[in-house]
């Protein structure tokens, strides 16, 4: 078996349509996993019993593989009588499984502001919810720019993942194909060079957009 | 099935994690070191080069590797176990992100250190080996150990490709006595027993380096 160009280039279209269904994953997953991150991270700040309870979940999300959590949540939600479409539950698993590391991301970028401005927030008779909303969370998404970037090409890169449950994303697609044709060289490269370009495109967009951050602190 | 016969039969796959994530190991260690202090010392087109192969391995998705190679090498002649393309790619890409560890931390060494060198007559291969890789080594480890988490996890992958790990192992139960309730809560403790004391480690390892830093302060 040899590589057929042209039969790569046919199968370049519904790969490219399957796109659609992986950026929207991506969009969802990643803003789900910065919010529910956000929110363990202050609820992690709330209390000293609390610290210790989220630093546990935290760790026990981090500590086990995203595949695994995502047939935990297919095949033991049905169990309990949730039955949600293959999608939701890919993208539940995406948010869950980030948020631990965005929590660790926000946790640092809260830490480099510094204490003058919490005191300052305090002065000025704010409560916690816009302490955090007003004075926190604007000066925190600069420290965190590029780490929180970082992740989110990281839930693009696992949604070929969602294959395994039958979410129709371009990585199942190319699988499709693969079974379909018992060609897996073309299929693969095809998917394969998408992901790796749009990867990098990514990285690229998100260090231009550091270094814009990176020059408009310094003004 | 009781829970403890579940835990039982998902650690007959043990041993075929294990294996992958040693033979991972033995591939990700020696390229990153060799990629990064390439990466760190080179320029021109030989950066370029290195750069490039780093971001390959960095920015593809595993899975998507695992099927390529897994699936399309035979078609070329090459014939290679699941255990070793396993291996191999999980390795190579935990290894592009170690290199990125091993660059930073060279470039985050003081600039005198190289200049004692040279005025005591080293070579530059003798200044990186003897007096910048020892230095950097510390500031890496708490980098390394999280990749080596990262690896530990990513291992579920190779149960894709038909390899009887303890994701494999899981599945199979799952399959035959029907409770994935059981199985999968198993196999998230199996992994959380695997990785906790190295995420642990990871912790105190950050702290003595001073990458991590305590709370500043409570919001």
């Amino acid at each position: 078996m040899t590589f057929d160009p042209a039969f790569a280039l046919s199968i370049v279209p519904p790969i490219a349509r399957a796109l659609t269904t992986t950026l929207a994953v991506t969009l969802l997953s990643c803003v789900f996993a910065a919010l529910l991150g956000f929110g363990l991270e202050i609820t992690r700040r709330s209390s000293k019993p609390m610290r210790y309870a989220m630093r546990f979940v935290i760790d026990f999300i981090r500590s086990t593989p995203v595949l695994v959590q995502l047939y935990f949540l297919y095949y033991v939600l049905p169990v309990y009588g949730i039955k949600l479409p293959a999608l939701v539950v890919g993208v539940a698993a995406l948010s869950l499984y980030y948020c631990g590391y965005l929590a660790e991301v926000f946790k640092a970028g809260i830490d480099g502001i510094p204490r003058g401005q919490f005191e300052a927030a305090k002065a000025l008779g704010l409560n916690r919810t816009k302490t955090v909303l007003l004075v926190i969370a604007p000066q925190m998404l600069r420290n965190i720019a590029a780490p929180m970037g970082n992740y989110f090409i990281s839930i693009f890169k696992s949604t070929p993942y969602l294959a395994v449950i039958a979410v129709p994303e371009s990585f199942g697609s190319a699988l499709d194909i693969a079974s379909d044709t018992f060609r897996y060289g073309e299929p693969m490269a095809v998917v394969g060079a998408l992901f790796l370009a749009i990867a990098i495109t990514l990285s690229f967009l998100i260090r231009k957009f550091e270094a814009r951050l990176a020059l408009s602190a310094q003004r | 099935m009781s829970f403890a016969d579940v835990l039982a039969g998902i650690y007959q796959g043990f041993g075929v994690t294990a294996s992958v994530t040693l033979l991972g190991m033995a591939y990700a260690v020696p390229f990153a070191f060799i990629a990064g202090v390439l990466q760190f010392s080179t320029r021109g087109w030989p950066h370029a080069a290195i750069t490039a192969v780093i971001e390959f391995w960095r920015s593809s998705p595993v899975i998507i590797l695992l099927y390529a190679f897994y699936y399309t090498l035979p078609g070329f002649g090459i014939r290679l176990s699941g255990l070793a393309v396993g291996g191999l790619v999980l390795g190579l890409n935990i290894g592009g992100y170690g290199s990125q560890a091993v660059r930073a931390a060279l470039q985050s060494l003081d600039r005198g250190q190289a200049e004692a060198g040279r005025s005591l007559g080293f070579r530059r291969w003798q200044i990186l080996l003897l007096i910048e890789l020892p230095q950097a080594l510390l500031a890496m480890m708490p980098t390394f150990v999280n990749q080596f988490i990262q690896l530990v996890k990513s291992t579920a992958l190779v149960s894709l490709i038909t390899l009887s790990d303890m994701t494999f192992r899981a599945k199979e139960i799952s399959q035959l006595h029907y409770d994935p309730v059981k199985v999968y809560t198993g196999l998230l403790v199996a992994y959380f027993v695997l990785c906790y004391p190295a995420t642990i480690v990871g912790r105190w390892l950050e702290r003595k380096v001073g990458a991590g830093r305590k709370f500043a302060h409570d919001v």
